[in-house]
Parts: structure tokens; C-alpha cells; sequence
């Protein structure tokens, strides 16, 4: 069985600054970790890999050079091997273009079972690479699954959480599954691992090396207008100090519980 | 440096840093109440590879040097000593039996110390500083030795499952050798109630009898001085990172602090003699890693690091001690009180003025050597 892991890295700040042509995220010389949510689809890998033989788990990423440190931190959790997408051809990308690069790097791969994304990433927020990635491959996708077994030789189980409700779907594999960061706790890479994981194949796929549309890559490929980017208002609470002793205190706070209609 | 090699470096402090804030910071205040780890504690950083840091690849570890390792227990000395001084006692004991352990007792023990805690064990009732002042013995018994004795203070004692003990061979000949809590004869004795360092375990061993093979002696008959000495260099160099990584706490705390708090109408961070006590901090700081820093190369390049190693402890335990008091100073009433963690911290650092050798005894060997120059 082969699981194909799409990871993002995203900055390791919050300070980030906006493109004044694109208003895209400026992200040129920040340091950059792994997205936190794209752990816990490694994870689910990992704990599949631990559970049986033959399980063959690559990581994906799209991204500059040094989104090869995001792989290899994958890899000494655990990861069987890395690919990088690298090439002037695809910066600028929105989510539709990675996702078409992603989809044809999965291709090339070859037999993936099951295609993993965290839910979505850090910085951006959309969750939609792992949908277009879907639709890209015709494959069946699961998103914010919140728990997710192999259900037979040939299909997947996923309990999706959504906001008011749980839904519980069955897939055909190969399938793509965004997860949930509730779905596990990620492991840390151990001493060990991080050592042996420079042991272990990450390969760099460029512009040739893909079978790609260039109409659909980088800026170009992109419909993705970004107008605006601003940042929201701080919303103003008031704050209301409960006074007087403890008795007093607490009637005051039961006093405005009620008021609010939350008791 | 390899790019690899580096790579490698960065990829695991940055786990170290994230396994600090995550599991281990959490815990410095209440461990220190607890005087003991919490419950899973140990297990979970066992399960995550600590124990294996610097053990080589070939008996399972990662094999990171000693400039690493040291720089490590620098990173987890951030957010709590106890924990950094239990791996510092670990790794000093995989040292030896590294440098002075037969092929078969490395291939025997070496792959268990990944999950199992090491100590080395010197000091007894009749004395800490003078090791012939020691009562232990190990007497051969044909094909044998059988060892007795009572060792105390121990760090990780009661926690490590493995011990090399310094013992008598002869009247006037030390050796090393390496017991199990598993062997017949062997138990473990009180704990010792310290005021600092308090989630590490120190205590007592009491060997009664314990037979071992040959195989389980370090180095040959009388090497005992030589290999406690080593013992002590090597964790003289840790020592130097854990006291770094107080004073970095330390810092923090009082920046953190100073920027936050007015004198009246003024920032802290405006007065002179707020500025003199951080600027005090961070000298003591820095000195104190360049000092374990430059031990480490050292002994990383194969050369001799026993006087650099005593620099770093001795002066960084006394400058960890001040910089808590001028800390514990800026934070003023706050800094005297138990709900902030200066105090615990100056009394983790005090530790380090005694154990693996007293500051005195530190500065004799210094002097020795710089007379030898």
C-alpha cells in the first residue's frame, strides 16, 4: 500500500508582510517550519505503516529549496522517502495551480492508494488543495476526518466532524483524505531518526520532469485575484469585574449568565 | 562541517525546543513541589530517543557529538535543570563505558541504554572529594568479583538501572565497575531530600555481596582515579550547558518582567540599575556557554578538555547563583516568592557548585594546570 502525504511549510512567524502587486503573502525570506496540521496526516501514515508491512509512505511538497527541511523533518518521523516540487515555473501558484502540480507529481509516483492533507494550512487558511487534488486525480475525497480506519481490502472509513454534526463516509481507494488535527497527537522525530532520515531518498522534481499544461501553472495558471488584504479590527469586550465577597460574586456572575441565555 | 551533518543539527534542536515547551517546561514549577518527575515523565522522553542522543548509531543511538549533545542539555535547561542534570548523569556514565569498557560489556550494555537510565557512582558517608577515603570494595573469588559496599548521593540514584561504582581493589588501588539493579544483592537506599535539582533523583545503593564477571570492569585493576576523573570532565561540560540554560531562564524572566513593570511612573526597563543587573545576566550567560562550548570542541577534536571542563562549572554555578539573585532583585517581592520560578532556579544552580566536584576543588585544578604551563 502506498500513502502519498501533501505537506505545505508555511513561516514560523505570524509577522509576515503582504506582496503590495499580488497582496499574496510575501513569504521570501522567512524561516519556514513544517504546516502543524500536515503532521497529523503523517501521522495517520505512520500509524497505518505501524499497523502493517506493507505500507510505503511519500511525502509531496511544492514549494523552494529549502522546503526540503519539511520533508526531511517527515521523514525522520517516519516517512519512507521525499519529493520536492521545485521551479521558477510554478511560483505564484494559488491553490488551483498547486493543486494540478500536486496531482501530476501523484501521477507520476504512481499506484498511490491514498492521498493525505492536513486540513488546511497555517498561513493561507483555504483547505482546498486537498478537494482540487481530488478532482484533479477523479478520485473520491473525505475531508476533515476526524478519524479514518482501512475498511477493506479496497476502501477507507472516515468519521468527518463538522461543525454541528458527524458524518460517516466510505471511500474506494484510492481515495484522497484531508484530516482533522483532532484524528491524533504526532510523534517527534527521535534523535535517531532525524540521523538515519539524511539515509533516505528525497528527490527534487522540476518543470521537465512532470508532464504539465503550462497554461495551468505558477501566476499565470492562477485565477485567484487577491483585491484586498487588511487586517480586521480588534473587537472592543467590555470587561465587567465581579465585586463584593464570594456569595456576592457569585450571584452576580449566575445574574448575568442568565442574562445572556447561556444557563 | 557536512551539509548533512548540519542539517541534522538544526532538525533536532529544533525537536528538542519543541519537546522542551510541549512536555517539559510545563512541569519545572510543580516538579520542584513534587520533588520527583511526574508520573510518564521519563517514559515519554525514554520513548522519544533521549536516552540515545549521543550513544553511536552502531548500539542504536544517534550518535550526536559532544558539542551537540552539550548544546541540547543547554535547550532542555531552559525550561527545566532536573531534567537536563538526569541526562547529564546518563550520558556521563555511557562515556565511560565507552572509553573504558571491554567489546563484550559495550555490546552487552551499550544497546540497553537507550531505554534504560545509566549513573555513575563515586561518593560514600566517609567522603565526596577524596575517593580513597572510600569503603567499597571488590575482592576476587576465583573466576569472579563480588562487590560490598554503599554508595550515596548518587545522581539518577533509585531511577538508573545501570551503575558504575567506584570500589577498592586493593588498600590503595580504585577500580570501576558496572552493576545492575537486576544482579542479586543489590537494593537501593534513601533519597536525599536536596533543596534544588529536585525532579532528579539522587539516592542510595547498597551492594551486598553482588558477584560479576570480569567483563564488568572498566579499564584494568587501579584505573579507578583515572576513569572518575573522566567522569567528572565529562559531565563537567554538561554541567556548563545546564548552567546556560538557568541563566537563559533566568534572562527571560527578568526582561520578560522588567519590560512588563513600572517604579512608580518609570519602566524598569528605563533605570540604570535595572540595566546593570541584565547586562550582568547576560555576560554571566555568555561567558559560561563560550567556556562549555570551547570544552566541548575539545574533547570533540580529541584533545585534552579537563581544564576547560572545570572552567565551565565552576564559573557557571557561581555566575548561575548571582544571576538568579540579581533576577529574583529586578522581580523584587515576586522573585522572593514561590510563585515564580527565580528562586528554584537559584537553588537548582546552587547544586552545581558542589556536585561532580566543589567549586574549590574546581579552581585547585585549574591552578595546577596553569602552574604546569
Amino acid at each position: 500500500m502506498k500513502i502519498v502525504v501533501c505537506l505545505k511549510q508555511v513561516p514560523e512567524t505570524n509577522d509576515v508582510t503582504i506582496d503590495p502587486v499580488t497582496h499574496n503573502l510575501d513569504r521570501r525570506g522567512l524561516a519556514g517550519v513544517m504546516n502543524p496540521f500536515d503532521k497529523n496526516a503523517i501521522e495517520l501514515a505512520l500509524n497505518l505503516k505501524d499497523s502493517r508491512d506493507d505500507v510505503q509512505v511519500v511525502l509531496l511538497t511544492m514549494g523552494p529549496d529549502d522546503y526540503a527541511e519539511s520533508l526531511r523533518e517527515g521523514m525522520a518521523m517516519g516517512a519512507d522517502e521525499g519529493v520536492l516540487l521545485s521551479d521558477r515555473a510554478f511560483a505564484g501558484a494559488d491553490t488551483l495551480a498547486t493543486g494540478y502540480v500536486l496531482a501530476q507529481a501523484v501521477k507520476k509516483i504512481g499506484d498511490a492508494d491514498l492521498i493525505l492533507f492536513g486540513r488546511q494550512a497555517v498561513d493561507a487558511d483555504t483547505g482546498q488543495v486537498g478537494p482540487i487534488v481530488a478532482e484533479f486525480l477523479h478520485q473520491p475525497q473525505i475531508t476533515y476526518a476526524a478519524n479514518l480506519r482501512l475498511s477493506g481490502a479496497n476502501e477507507v472509513t472516515a468519521e468527518r466532524l463538522l461543525e454541528d454534526t458527524k458524518q460517516t463516509l466510505v471511500a474506494q481507494l484510492p481515495a484522497v483524505v484531508s484530516v482533522r488535527s483532532e484524528l491524533n497527537t504526532p510523534r517527534y522525530p527521535t534523535p535517531r531518526n532525524i540521523q538515519l532520515s539524511f539515509n533516505k531518498p528525497l528527490t527534487t522534481w522540476h518543470h521537465d520532469d512532470l508532464d504539465l499544461d503550462d497554461s495551468r501553472l505558477g501566476q499565470a495558471g492562477s485565477p485567484t485575484i487577491v483585491t484586498k488584504v487588511y487586517a480586521p479590527e480588534p473587537v472592543k469586550r467590555a470587561l465587567t469585574p465581579l465585586t463584593g465577597t464570594p456569595n456576592e460574586a457569585a450571584s452576580q456572575l449566575i445574574t448575568a449568565l442568565k442574562q445572556r441565555q447561556l444557563i | 562541517m557536512p551539509a548533512t551533518t548540519a542539517a541534522a543539527e538544526k532538525l533536532l534542536l529544533q525537536m528538542v525546543d519543541d519537546y522542551t515547551q510541549r512536555e517539559i517546561s510545563p512541569y519545572d514549577m510543580s516538579m520542584d513541589a513534587a520533588q520527583d518527575f511526574p508520573k510518564g515523565f521519563v517514559d515519554k522522553l525514554t520513548k522519544t530517543g533521549f536516552l540515545g542522543i549521543m550513544l553511536p548509531q552502531e548500539f542504536g543511538g544517534a550518535g550526536f557529538g559532544p558539542e551537540v549533545t552539550a548544546t541540547v542539555l543547554n535547550h532542555i535547561a531552559r525550561g527545566n535543570a532536573s531534567t537536563a542534570v538526569t541526562l547529564e548523569g546518563h550520558f556521563k556514565t555511557i562515556d565511560q563505558i565507552l572509553k573504558y569498557g571491554t567489546p563484550a560489556l559495550q555490546q552487552a550494555l551499550l544497546p540497553t541504554a537507550n531505554d534504560r537510565i545509566f549513573a555513575f557512582s563515586m561518593t560514600e558517608a566517609s567522603g565526596g572529594s577524596n575517593p580513597m577515603g572510600i569503603s567499597s570494595t571488590a575482592t576476587r573469588e576465583g573466576d569472579h568479583w563480588v562487590i560490598n559496599g554503599d554508595k550515596i548521593m548518587i545522581t539518577n540514584g533509585g531511577l538508573a538501572q545501570v551503575y558504575c561504582v567506584l570500589v577498592k581493589t586493593a588498600p590503595t588501588e580504585l577500580s570501576v565497575f558496572v552493576v545492575d539493579q537486576d544482579m542479586p544483592g543489590f537494593s537501593f537506599g534513601k533519597r536525599e531530600d536536596f533543596i534544588g535539582l529536585r525532579g532528579t533523583p539522587v539516592g542510595e545503593i547498597v551492594m551486598d555481596h553482588i558477584v560479576v564477571d570480569n567483563d564488568h570492569l572498566l579499564g584494568k585493576l587501579g584505573d579507578g582515579g583515572v576513569i572518575g576523573d573522566s567522569a567528572h570532565d565529562d559531565a563537567r561540560i554538561l554541567m556548563g550547558a545546564v548552567l546556560t540554560g538557568i541563566m537563559e531562564h533566568e534572562l527571560k524572566i527578568s526582561t520578560d518582567y522588567a519590560k512588563e513593570r513600572k517604579a512608580g511612573n518609570t519602566p524598569l526597563t528605563e533605570l540604570q540599575v535595572t540595566h546593570r543587573k541584565v547586562a550582568d545576566i547576560a555576560m554571566r550567560k555568555e561567558t559560561t556557554k563560550l567556556l562549555y562550548q570551547r570544552a566541548a570542541q575539545l574533547k570533540a577534536a580529541g584533545q585534552p578538555y579537563s581544564e576547560e571542563a572545570a572552567m565551565a562549572k565552576a564559573h557557571g554555578s557561581r555566575a548561575a547563583v548571582s544571576a538568579g539573585d540579581d533576577a529574583l532583585q529586578i522581580l523584587a517581592g515576586y522573585g522572593y516568592s514561590r510563585e515564580y520560578p527565580v528562586e528554584h532556579l537559584i537553588r537548582d544552580a546552587r547544586a552545581m557548585e558542589i556536585a561532580e566536584g566543589t567549586v574549590e576543588k574546581m579552581r585547585s585544578a585549574i591552578a595546577k594546570a596553569e602552574f604546569t604551563k
